[in-house]
């Protein structure tokens, strides 16, 4: 028995299904923080991703080199494209449908521009040659890649945990998504706390694009896809908050994985179920009036 | 300069008008913004694309296509009537994205999509082919669907919804189960999508699931949002977006995505709130 009774395709799906769950989580980090801080729902966040993929597909050689250049192109893309959401969404305080279009636009714009400079069709962008192999798991080839991918998105979602939860920053950034006017009242700069989740949040969304473009590669409709899914990883795990996106991204993992594995096709049902029974739990009738 | 392409455009435009409105009686009476009319639009579709290998009668695919809308709304609308405001807007957002990704998988014909025949407009006549007569009948579906909204939002019914984008705590003390008259709401919006659905094929004779995705939906949203309120704004709206995207935008090289992006931007961002005062004023001094 041991460990290669374990190791049975599912199994091996299942961990395919955690690569995705974290891959999600990094991504809907930064889109929950930002509903929950900003109360902005960006329909540019899968917009961001897609730019990270195309940038590892554009700058990446093969090397260290490639993937470096790319991370360090991806900080400074994420933090111009987060500072300039937040700036776009300034004037439209208190108009969230407001921000949703603008956002919108923004998204729509930048897609066209994408399938202009990098064509219509999906492009697949292979990982640095050193991890680019498989590696044999109680019989099974699995790529290199995905495991150094699922350490480093662990790796994340562990700092990022403790950002939050431990660290003083993050206890700013709790506070103004709790009570936003008692935060505001205690002297904390609430304005700069917002343009600097959209910044995070930015620069985790196409971190984690140049991360998983050879888990989720680049092509038009990406960035709906991944914005759908990180959507549906906050709906379902609490908006604002970041435990909950976790649990939710390694569930919404598994059913776009080992869910499609055993039953195909019922993953969108699923979905929508896990969505439902979230906003039962969480929005009962007793909060009459304004269930948020 | 009035050829076919420009004939079939302004019948998709009508198709548009009719979703706006759908989004128009969500988000304009009852204050809470669908994004995700076009799952419905193509529930409604893929019923009358089904239906049509029994009859290729366009009324009869019509009226089949606006029950399933209203159905699927009904069942889905569990969802989207717990939350409010942004809340509403992002989870009907999910609900459409994962109908347009259940399409794929389960709709005839798959993410190919399928093929009808053309409609008969009404029983004796010659199946409609050529793009004038099937305009002819898109406007006068339309114009009897329009006719119908009309009446329903000068019910109490409408009143009520209109007490919900107000204040919905006072409607709750009235005695009145909001989310009951939202689901309401939303299974009805789901019945005109779906009748969307069945003169999108009567017009292109086609449907795929690229017909769920997320554009026809945000364009639905702002054509109801620029409308602001109104549903002659919001048709109005919806056949200036259609002509943006697809008419302008074939004018540039097929930049329409860019164009209608930009067409977003200024919505957020010019004052519409004033402007539509600025209407509002205008009635009022002439009453």
């Amino acid at each position: 028995m041991g460990l290669s009774g374990l190791v049975n395709p599912y199994t091996i799906t299942a961990l395919d299904g955690v690569a995705y769950g974290l891959l999600l989580f990094v991504i809907a980090a930064g889109l929950t923080l930002i509903f929950g801080v900003a109360g902005v729902f960006s329909m540019a966040h899968g917009t961001l991703y897609l730019a990270g993929a195309y940038l590892a597909w554009h700058l990446g050689d093969g090397g260290w080199a490639g993937l470096g250049l790319a991370l360090a192109a991806a900080v400074l893309i994420g933090a111009v494209g987060g500072a300039g959401l937040a700036a776009a969404v300034r004037p439209l305080t208190e108009r969230p449908l407001d921000q949703v279009l603008a956002t919108l636009g923004v998204a729509y714009i930048a897609a066209d521009q994408f399938s202009t400079v990098f064509g219509a069709e999906p492009r697949s962008v292979d990982p640095p040659r050193a991890l680019a192999g498989s590696v044999s798991l109680g019989g099974y080839q699995y790529p290199v890649y995905r495991l150094g991918f699922v350490a480093v998105a662990a790796l994340i979602v562990v700092l990022l945990i403790w950002l939050v939860e431990r660290s003083r920053t993050g206890a700013i950034v709790r506070a103004v998504v709790a009570d936003p006017d008692m935060a505001a009242a205690t002297g904390l700069r609430t304005r700069t706390t917002r343009a600097a989740v959209l910044v995070g949040g930015g620069i985790l969304a196409v971190t984690a694009g140049v991360l998983g473009a050879p888990v989720i590669g680049p092509a038009p409709g990406v960035d709906t896809t991944i914005l759908v899914y990180s959507l549906i990883v906050c709906v379902v795990g609490g908006l604002g908050s970041i435990r909950g996106a976790l649990l939710a991204a390694l569930g919404v993992g598994q059913i776009l994985t080992l869910g499609v594995a055993l039953v195909p096709g019922a993953a969108a049902f699923v979905l929508a179920a896990a969505m439902l029974i979230a906003l039962t739990i969480r929005h009962r009738p007793s909060l009459a009036g304004r269930p948020e | 300069m009035v050829n076919a392409y420009l004939v079939s455009l302004a019948a998709t435009a009508l198709v548009m008008a009719v979703l706006a409105m759908s989004a128009q009686l969500l988000v304009g009476l009852a204050g809470q913004p669908p994004l995700g009319q076009a799952a419905y639009l193509v529930v409604g579709a893929y019923t009358a694309a089904t239906l049509a290998t029994l009859t290729s009668l366009g009324p009869v695919q019509l009226l089949a296509a606006s029950a399933v809308g209203a159905v699927a709304a009904a069942v889905t609308g569990l969802l989207a009537v717990r939350v409010r405001g942004t809340t509403f807007l992002m989870v009907t957002f999910g609900v459409g994205e994962l109908v347009h990704a259940a399409a794929g998988q389960w709709a005839p014909g798959g993410s190919e999509g399928t093929h009808t025949p053309p409609v008969i407009a009404l029983p004796g006549l010659a199946p409609m082919v050529r793009p004038g007569w099937v305009y002819l009948y898109v406007l006068a579906c339309t114009l009897i669907i329009g006719a119908a909204v009309t009446v329903l939002t000068r019910t109490r019914f409408a009143l009520l919804l209109r007490g919900i984008a107000a204040h919905e705590p006072r409607v709750q003390a009235t005695g009145h189960h909001t989310s009951g008259l939202l689901l309401a709401a939303y299974t009805a919006a789901g019945a005109i999508a779906g009748a969307a659905g069945a003169l999108l094929v009567a017009v292109t004779r086609y449907v795929s699931p690229a017909d769920a995705a997320m554009g026809i939906s945000a364009i639905a949203l702002a054509a109801a949002l620029i409308g602001s309120g109104s549903m002659i704004g919001a048709c109005a709206a919806a056949i200036l977006l259609v002509a943006v995207r697809d008419w302008a935008g074939g004018l540039l090289s097929g930049h329409g995505s860019t164009l209608l992006g930009l067409s977003f931007l200024a919505l957020a961002y010019l004052p519409r709130h004033r402007l539509a005062g600025l209407l509002r004023l205008r009635d009022r001094g002439r009453t």
